[in-house]
């Protein structure tokens, strides 16, 4: 009875494609937001703010970036970590290069150079399919992570390949508690995730789910697959460049090419698809989860008197992680967020279900 | 007496009309082979199509209909042979320029975006009339905006004239074979083509859907001047609804003329019913 669309009449083609068609929804964003912008800052502690939602807003907008590639154009990708390395080590080397450089458009221009690479690492898309598609992510991820620990020239020649961020001045804007941190990576977050979800809902969007469901029918009507896919690549390893840029500058601080490594992409390649592939909401799903499921198993046993060693916390973690995926991959491939949106269905006809 | 000649002097009436509306060659294939290793799919076929006329291609099994339309459409490039297409030669076709020159089609074994609505499947059919760039579909600005209104408007129509508005949201998946035949006519139709393609649009379809897709193809036909090229295995619907019929066989060329002909034509008989030895 709470959440139904009953009564309420769409009257214009504008109103019909908006994207929270019914007043409930519209409320619930709102609320979301003023949570997020206001009640947050507020409330939560330094730790909380550092440990927990800072990483979970950044590893969000990855996740954004890798599902707009892999769950809304179908290509797998493996690489996404690497692209993270290439925005964060492309901003550290404007910042420090050109230091007359506004230190937001270093990070606009890191994200374009993660996306020129995306470009080039997309190529083979137009061939391979699949699996070798992965594979030739994978290459990437190997290639990334040795070229920023033996191309001296990437760390600026420093003795132990570790690099320091510069200090996060914004027009004279110095960003340096955690609650402005948490600000500039939920602006972030916001701006980009309605440019994607503008994106997927525009011809673009359509072309890359086009691609994702039927090439061949795709072809018909006039879509070429290798722009849609390498526009697909570009866009996806832009967003997840400026992710990388967050990471590195915001909340890692100082950071060594493990940072980026493949334990990287495959966290969030388990996040797109315990979240849901093809949704925006999804890739907050997912990245809440795999952030949040690591602290909830410290606390869990310790609240009911269980004492458990570090060493098998992080055992546990691991196999709850894998037989979640599996069980994903067998019961709902489109993740927590089919199942929010099938309980939104349940939640219209409840509580007359016929 | 008047009233049961009524139906006739419509039928003839239509017919007329549609004598009229015949116009110039849109389409020639000329001398097209094609072939995949040893096997010879296509050898030596030339027919062409006129503009506002429906055109059937029938034949047996493997006779090379449907590829066929994908040499017309870009799919196969044939090794010899020539497609002239509103009077300009092509040797090979591609897809895209397909597309962009006004041939949509259709195919035997549906080929829609599955995880799409109904709405997007024909939405995706006026990719080729959108032009807003990049910054203005992120941004939902300037073309961005007004061109999603512009073509869902123009969908809209298509989606009305079709008679599928009450399955406007469901993903295609969920839709039942007669359903998902008609959003794979409505998103050709989608592209304003000149040439629509169908392969095999009534295959597998009950006797009322298949009504309602005769009814559709010609209403298309008429309405909106569409040129249709159709293959089908129903002979009492091809004879109906075609103007021309093209008879394949083993990748030639057995017949080529009005319903009439071709089904008098010795040769056609002798492929289809086999002809008594002895």
């Amino acid at each position: 009875m709470i959440y139904r669309e009953t009564g309420q009449f769409r009257t214009s083609y504008a109103e019909d494609q908006a994207i929270f068609r019914l007043r409930e929804d519209r409320i619930g964003i709102a609320a979301i937001l003023a949570i997020a912008w206001v009640g947050v800052p507020l409330l939560a502690d330094e730790y909380l703010l550092r440990a927990i939602l800072i990483p979970f807003l950044i590893l969000s907008l990855a996740a954004i970036g890798l599902n707009l590639l892999l769950g809304y154009c179908g290509q797998i990708s493996l690489g996404t970590g690497a692209f993270m390395a290439v925005g964060a080590y492309s901003a550290y080397n404007l910042a420090l290069r050109l230091p007359e450089l506004p230190l937001l458009l270093d990070f606009f221009l890191a994200g374009l150079i993660a996306a020129g690479v995306g470009i080039v690492f997309g190529l083979p898309s137009f061939r391979i399919k699949g699996l070798y598609l992965a594979v030739a992510t994978l290459a990437l991820q190997f290639f990334a992570d040795w070229a920023f620990l033996r191309v001296r020239w990437f760390t600026n020649y420093t003795p132990s390949g570790s690099v320091t961020a510069p200090v996060l001045d914004f027009f004279g804007w110095v960003v340096d508690t955690e609650r402005e941190k948490y600000w500039l990576c939920l602006a972030f977050v916001c701006a980009i995730a309605l440019l994607a979800k503008n994106l997927v809902r525009s011809r673009l969007g359509r072309s890359w789910m086009a691609i994702r469901d039927m090439d061949i029918a795709a072809e018909i009507i006039g879509i070429r697959p290798m722009h849609a896919k390498l526009s697909a690549f570009a866009v996806s390893s832009f967003v997840a460049g400026l992710a990388g840029v967050l990471w590195a500058f915001v909340h890692l601080g100082s950071w060594e090419p493990l940072a980026f490594s493949i334990d990287m992409s495959f966290r969030l390649l388990f996040m797109v698809i315990i979240g849901g592939m093809g949704s925006i909401l999804g890739s907050f799903l997912g990245a809440a989860f795999i952030t949040i499921l690591p602290i909830f198993l410290n606390q869990a046993p310790a609240m009911i008197g269980i004492r458990l060693s570090t060493a098998m916390v992080s055992h546990l973690e691991f196999m709850i992680f894998g037989t979640l995926i599996v069980l994903f991959l067998i019961w709902e491939p489109h993740g927590l967020a089919r199942l929010w949106q099938i309980g939104k269905e349940k939640m219209r006809l409840w509580p007359f279900p016929y | 007496m008047a009233v049961a000649s009524a139906p006739v002097a419509t039928s003839a009436e239509r017919a007329a009309r549609r004598e009229r509306r015949i116009g110039e060659v849109l389409l020639a294939v000329e001398n097209i082979s094609l072939r995949f290793g040893g096997v010879r799919a296509l050898s030596n076929v030339s027919f062409d199509i006129r503009r506002g006329e429906i055109r059937a291609i029938i034949g047996p099994n493997g006779a090379g209909k449907s590829s066929m339309l994908n040499v017309i459409n870009g799919f196969y490039q044939p090794q010899e042979g020539r497609i002239v297409w509103k009077g300009r030669v092509f040797t090979r076709m591609r897809p895209h320029e397909a597309a962009k020159g006004g041939i949509a089609r259709t195919f035997q074994n549906i080929a829609l975006f599955k995880g799409m609505s109904t709405l997007d499947n024909i939405m995706t059919g006026r990719i080729l009339k959108m032009r807003a760039s990049f910054l203005e579909q992120a941004f939902r600005i300037g073309r961005g905006r007004s061109e999603e209104l512009r073509e869902r408007a123009f969908v809209e129509r298509i989606i009305d004239f079709l008679e599928i508005t009450h399955i406007r949201h469901v993903p295609v998946g969920k839709l039942p074979y007669g359903l998902q035949k008609r959003v794979e006519l409505a998103r050709a139709l989608a592209m304003e083509p000149e040439l629509l393609l169908l392969d095999e649009p009534m295959a597998g379809m009950n006797l009322e859907e298949k009504e309602d897709m005769c009814r559709f193809i010609l209403d298309v036909n008429e309405e909106f001047g569409t040129t249709v090229a159709l293959i089908e295995h129903d002979m009492s619907v091809v004879m109906d609804i075609s103007d021309r019929v093209v008879v394949l066989d083993y990748g030639r060329l057995l017949a080529d003329g009005t319903p009439e002909e071709v089904r008098n034509d010795p040769a056609v008989i002798e492929a289809y019913l086999g002809v008594a030895h002895g």
